[in-house]
């Protein structure tokens, strides 16, 4: 490890510290544009779809990262691209399912999603899970931050005197308050602005290291050449070894992965969020996915794919003890001229910074909205209907940056005692994402699951997942495809099958016992002693499910008391929640997205597609939310009255930035002109004699 | 040479299993109307998608192929 410290020059570390000061000013100018909570954490919802895409290569490819990627790279060659290319299946259950609800939903954070589409109840349970989830990946993010940093400082400084050792856990509390400093400041709008550069940089950086790498070597030739036939393969061993196999991380990554990536992950939903139309987040889905996933496979592996090609050198210049975290930087810094390398490293750790600062604004989204705002109604300080208070709500989610900041570092120290970054999130992955994912999922593609399923998959699922990590023996192994067991972490990946499968089973048979749960529960309500009973079973459920925690009993016990807790969870649920299939799937479900639509709109929709027209825009001295274009320009957009646009700058470089979205009004006789009031001027910080496009939207 | 274990049969398997998961997505958002194949720019993300599909399957068999014989 000693070798691993003081990597980097003067002029390295003045490149970084510039390259972050700057970053840091960039991002800070963006968030003069916060004007509610809507612009902090969505964007405000008016941004072109290159802009999406962009920033979200910033965040996966940083989150994904340089470290775990470049780390199985070094290990096993081409294979650590596999889980870049894997994430096409899900895609038509996204772009015509999850992604058109969630926008024509109006949901601000996913629990609220199952709020209205189950009960409070289901939308308290998927809170903790979803706040689980950030959090750990926050501390994920914080941990590859600290290990990519690490090689470069000093084992030690003298600060006034006094010697500190520069440790990991110290170098990520720093980072940690950096981040979210940043973040709390921010806010969404300054996180995508400066995803757009560092989503450039990041390439930039990555393949500014493969270009040079391969140039080091002798070329692609002696690069290909040098490589063993195994390692030029693009997707790994079958079932083995236990740290690096395809099955298992086919369901880690390719199933649970890519579904809660794109179903759950609220910092991603929130990109999307900030589209200007469904339309362009789908083109921004598929841009990612089809170029720049493949793409950022070569940046993020390139580093260890270069240093396994120079360990095969006579002269190899990697050092002996190198471990598989570390070989990005070692590589960097061998192969880079003084500055260069300080920029590789520098935009390396701002983009983790922007992963880290998306799921930190993820955070505080879904506490503002799923635990401030309930408690807030539930306490009887506000009525459900009543406005926010938006300045305090602002206040609140800046608090709420900083303490989900110090749970991200506190995080860390679980992940920590897994060899390299990759095995820490798969198991991270396989984990926590089954129940949501499940959740999520049945939630949009079955009319009907029910709160009782939901909340079912939830407890029940965990029971049983918890189950599977004390016996992975028992109830994993007949699912493992043969992959080894490693005693120290099994079944890391291939756990998620087991996982995914266990919730699934109990949501849908939950649900399609759902008369006779609603049988039962009538005949409880009627009974004398029905609060004894339903009283008396959330008791044994309780019980059930602190002695899972707790490992006591034996596994056949432990799992039909497993099985016997999720029945009576399914019926204490079916007892307590109001529940109207009907209402709670207009417009929820993938089945009635039409319906999505128009209660999005609050009207009937108008689908024919218009011409975009350019306009110049004139004051209306009011505040009132309409347009008034001419008859003439209605007539080629085929708008009436009451039709939703979309009115932004014509400088289409600004990515929809100065925007705004309202009603048509009357129309009048000025071609050319559009009247807008003092509130859009406002909103979409638009500059006097500056033309405008206006696009029609429903 | 390496095995079918490290060569095809992971192939297979994705493209199997995950083309499972695909194809049920796609006949799911047909059937539930969540895709409306009236308008144009659903016909374009319908082929877009199956595009999809079968351009990272292309990626992948030419790899492995390079892998073995380039």
């Amino acid at each position: 490890m000693d070798r691993l410290h003081t990597m980097g020059t003067q002029t390295d570390w003045v490149v970084m510290i510039v390259y972050l000061v700057a970053i840091l000013l960039f991002g800070s100018y963006f968030s003069k544009y916060n004007h509610n909570t809507t612009d902090f954490f969505f964007g405000g919802r008016r941004f072109s779809w290159w802009l999406i895409a962009m920033s979200i290569v910033a965040t996966g490819v940083s989150s994904h990262s340089f470290v775990k990627y470049s780390a199985k790279a070094w290990e096993y060659g081409f294979s650590s691209s596999m889980t870049y290319m894997n994430d096409w299946f899900f895609i038509p259950f996204f772009m015509f399912g999850w992604l058109p609800i969630v926008i024509y939903s109006k949901i601000r954070s996913i629990p609220e999603y199952f709020e209205k589409r189950f009960s409070p109840s289901a939308r308290f349970f998927v809170t903790i899970l979803q706040l689980l989830y950030l959090v750990g990946y926050i501390g994920i993010g914080f941990l590859t931050m600290g290990k990519a940093i690490l090689p470069l400082m000093p084992p030690s400084i003298n600060l006034f005197g006094i010697e500190i050792n520069i440790t990991l856990m110290g170098l990520i509390i720093v980072i940690a308050f950096v981040t979210g400093a940043y973040t709390t400041f921010g806010g969404q709008i300054a996180v995508l602005f400066t995803d757009l550069v560092q989503g450039f940089m990041l390439l930039l950086a990555g393949l500014m290291v493969f270009i040079i790498g391969i140039d080091y070597v002798g070329g692609w030739h002696t690069f290909w050449n040098l490589l063993p036939t195994d390692w030029k393969l693009p997707l790994a061993h079958f079932n083995k070894p236990s740290d690096f196999n395809f099955v298992g991380i086919f369901w880690q990554d390719g199933i649970a992965g890519s579904i809660g990536f794109l179903f759950m992950n609220m910092g991603l939903i929130m990109r999307f969020m900030s589209a200007k139309s469904v339309n362009e987040g789908r083109k921004a889905a598929v841009f990612n996915i089809l170029f720049m996933l493949p793409v950022s496979a070569i940046v993020v592996s390139g580093g260890g794919w270069i240093g396994k090609a120079m360990s095969m050198l006579s002269n190899s210049p990697i050092p002996a003890n190198t471990q598989p975290d570390f070989i990005f930087v070692v590589v960097a810094n061998i192969i880079m001229g003084p500055g260069i390398f300080g920029f590789v490293i520098a935009s390396l750790a701002a983009a983790l910074m922007s992963t880290v600062n998306t799921l930190l604004n993820a955070c505080s989204a879904v506490y503002v909205n799923d635990v401030y705002g309930p408690i807030k109604v539930w306490l009887k300080k506000r009525n459900k209907n009543d406005k926010v208070d938006e300045k305090r709500a602002l206040l609140v989610a800046r608090i709420a940056t900083v303490a989900f900041t110090v749970l991200g570092v506190l995080a860390v120290i679980p992940f920590s005692s897994y060899p390299t970054v990759y095995e820490a999130h798969g198991y991270f992955h396989s984990t926590l994402t089954p129940p949501l994912v499940i959740a999520i999922f049945l939630g949009v593609f079955w009319k009907k699951f029910t709160p009782a399923g939901v909340i079912a998959t939830v407890i029940g699922g965990i029971s049983l997942m918890i189950l599977g990590a004390y016996y992975p023996g028992v109830l994993i192994s007949p699912f493992d495809h043969g992959t080894p067991m490693d005693p120290v972490h099994p079944y890391t990946y291939i756990g998620a099958l087991y996982n995914t499968l266990v919730c699934l089973i109990v949501g849908v048979i939950v649900t399609l016992l759902q008369k006779q749960f609603i049988s039962i529960a009538n005949r409880i309500k009627k009974g004398s002693s029905h609060n004894l009973i339903i009283v008396t079973m959330i008791i044994l459920s309780s019980m059930i499910f602190s002695m899972v925690i707790f490992n006591i009993g034996g596994v056949q016990f432990l799992f039909i008391a497993s099985l016997f807790m999720t029945l009576m969870i399914s019926l204490i649920s079916t007892y307590y929640i109001k529940y109207d299939p009907v209402i709670k799937t207009e417009g929820l479900t993938a089945g009635s997205i039409h319906r999505a639509k128009e209660l999005f709109k609050g009207s009937k929709l108008n689908e024919r597609e218009g011409d975009i027209v350019k306009v110049n825009w004139k004051l209306r001295e009011d505040d009132e939310d309409f347009i008034n274009l001419s008859k003439h320009d209605m007539n080629k957009m085929y708008a009436e009255e009451g039709d939703l646009v979309y009115v932004t700058d014509a400088r289409k470089y600004l990515g929809g930035l100065k925007s705004f979205h309202s009603r048509f009004g009357k129309p009048h006789n000025e071609e050319g002109i559009i009247y807008i009031s003092r509130e859009h001027v406002k909103n979409g910080l638009l500059i006097k004699g500056r033309p405008l496009t206006a696009e029609k939207e429903m | 040479m390496p095995s079918f274990f490290n060569t095809w049969l992971p192939f297979i398997y994705l493209y199997g299993v995950g083309g499972i998961f695909f194809f049920t997505g796609m006949i799911l958002i047909r059937k539930l109307k969540g895709i409306d194949m009236r308008k144009k720019k659903h016909r374009f993300w319908w082929k877009v998608m199956f595009f999809g599909y079968f351009y990272f399957m292309l990626i992948h068999a030419i790899l492995i192929i390079a892998a073995l014989y380039w």
